[in-house]
């Protein structure tokens, strides 16, 4: 085994984890609301860019950023239709509304896009760089680059300036905030377009790496929990660490012992985790 | 004498209890009122109503007039944009906010016409602790200081009619009266205050006129002056001071 190509893996893994969870946790964080539909959402990401490619001929560096658009739209559209119990922070029902969300895109997804395995190409997959025994792909390079710049520019955004204070503000007391006179409704609309737009970035860098089916839905995003609960809630920082960790642990768990238990491995860790540090890694 | 706050006819039930029944009060420009009463009497209540806004879901019947516009469509951001500002009782500020960034939260309207704006120089003169502790969190701050920094985001949000729901609650008795005082300043110099309050006898000697609230409904209601003699205020409140 080649201790610096599982290492590179790891964080190639570790970046896709990060910003598909990046959205999530943001969202769970600041609305507490648990979405159930995230891994429908990345399928609807990648199907989106993909028809976008395949239909319109529509090359793949335009493709993904119509489709983080057009899931932002969706954002705009679900968050409208699930206002009422946002705001009364009726968060059992929002749960079972997003599980419903999930397979109504599923089923819409299957009936326009048809059930059989699709090639969602990127040009940079097949652009390969090595160096002696280590390879890797230029797409591996622009997810990790792409994670890191969403991380930093999200990290500023949330801490250093005034739209970032109000979210935070609505995260810790929605109610409190609409007495400082801010509108917590625009507050869950942006979170919730950034929760699918970011989703979709990520559907848009890392689907590429193996066929897509209308079918894949929370299975393809399972990870997110992990990332996550390690990374503690709403945390961007935790999230970004949890991912690398996530993925190099996964990479050489697969490496080192087997890739078939992989997954139940990641569970396990969070098992521990959650009984040794409930509150995840960024909890002070 | 110009109102600036009217309520009539302000009822506020939770299920099926009745917490304000009916309540009618104008707040007079430039003017301090006061609204006293027991525990559980409907202080909180009836002055969150006039702000649009609680915790729980209350049924809220009746109007409130702020400058002759009505309130009653506007949801609580709106009406803190009108002028309309509360500090609430209890927890008034973010505690994973700095100092600073709760107080930026706020924006001042464009349109001032008829509102107190305060600059951060004049915030900073009126609470000089605060200065001190700008980069703080909320949850780093002494009860007094979360007060203050209370207080300044309101008047950062340059208000027309100040709503204080306790803001003497939990402080030592010596800042009870240095934040009075001051809100008192800031009436001497325009500001039209409802205060909601406990400390009866404080209350009387800051406010132009007196409420008092029983069961949610005024029962007596008058200038500070004649309210001090009042047989109900003096048994109730202040019986064991001037028996």
């Amino acid at each position: 085994m080649n201790i610096a190509q599982q290492l590179i893996n790891g964080l190639v893994l570790g970046s896709g984890y990060a910003l598909i969870a990046i959205g999530w946790t943001v969202l769970l964080g600041a609305a507490r609301l648990v979405n159930f539909a995230h891994g429908q959402l990345y399928m609807l990401g990648a199907f989106v860019a993909w028809a976008v490619m395949t239909k319109l001929g529509v090359n793949y560096f335009l493709a993904v950023p119509i489709a983080v658009v057009a899931l932002g739209l969706l954002g705009v559209v679900l968050q409208g239709l699930m206002l009422r119990p946002v705001m009364q922070q009726n968060l059992t029902s929002l749960m079972i509304v997003t599980l419903g969300f999930g397979y109504v895109f599923q089923g819409g997804a299957s009936r326009l896009f048809g059930g059989d395995p699709e090639r969602f190409v990127s040009p940079l997959q097949s652009a390969e760089i090595r160096f002696g025994e280590i390879w890797f792909t230029w797409q591996d390079v622009l997810t990790l680059v792409g994670t890191l710049v969403l991380f930093g520019v999200l990290w500023l955004v949330l801490n250093r300036t005034r739209v970032g204070a109000i979210v935070r503000s609505v995260a810790e007391d929605p109610k409190l905030a609409q007495l400082f006179g801010i509108n917590a409704v625009l507050v869950y609309i942006g979170v919730f377009v950034f929760e699918c737009a970011a989703v979709a970035l990520g559907a848009g860098l890392v689907a590429p790496r193996s066929p897509i089916l209308t079918s894949m839905g929370f299975d393809e995003v399972i990870l997110t929990f992990v990332v996550v609960v390690l990374g503690g809630i709403g945390s961007v920082t935790g999230s970004l660490v949890a991912g690398f960790g996530l993925g190099l642990f996964t990479a050489l768990f697969g490496a080192l012992v087997s890739s078939a238990y992989t997954t139940a491995a990641a569970f396990f860790v969070l098992l521990a985790f959650l009984v040794l540090r409930p509150r995840g890694l960024a909890a002070r | 004498m110009t109102v600036e706050l009217e309520a009539t006819g302000l009822s506020v039930r939770y299920g099926g209890n009745v917490a304000v029944d009916g309540v009618d009060l104008a707040v007079p420009t430039g003017k301090m009122v006061g609204m006293v009463g027991a525990n559980g009497a409907g202080k909180s209540t009836l002055i969150n109503a006039l702000a649009g806004w609680s915790r729980g879901t209350p049924v809220v019947r009746g109007t409130v007039r702020l400058h002759g516009a009505s309130m009653d469509s506007l949801p609580p951001h709106r009406r803190a944009a009108q002028g309309l500002v509360l500090v609430p009782e209890g927890k008034g500020i973010f505690s994973e906010l700095t100092v600073i960034e709760n107080l930026a939260l706020v924006k001042p309207p464009a349109d001032t016409t008829g509102r107190h704006v305060f600059s951060m120089e004049e915030i900073h003169e009126l609470f000089p602790r605060l200065a001190e502790r700008r980069h703080h969190k909320g949850r780093m701050l002494s009860g007094g200081e979360r007060q203050m920094v209370a207080v300044s985001r309101a008047l950062r949000a340059a208000p027309r009619v100040l709503l204080l729901d306790e803001p003497s609650a939990g402080l030592a008795p010596r800042l009870v009266y240095e934040l009075l005082a001051t809100m008192r300043s800031l009436v001497d110099r325009g500001l039209s205050i409802l205060l909601v309050e406990q400390n009866v006898r404080a209350t009387l000697e800051l406010v132009d006129e007196l409420y008092l609230l029983e069961r949610g409904k005024v029962v007596a209601r008058g200038p500070a002056g004649t309210m001090r003699n009042d047989p109900r205020i003096l048994e109730a409140y202040l019986g064991s001071l001037t028996g």
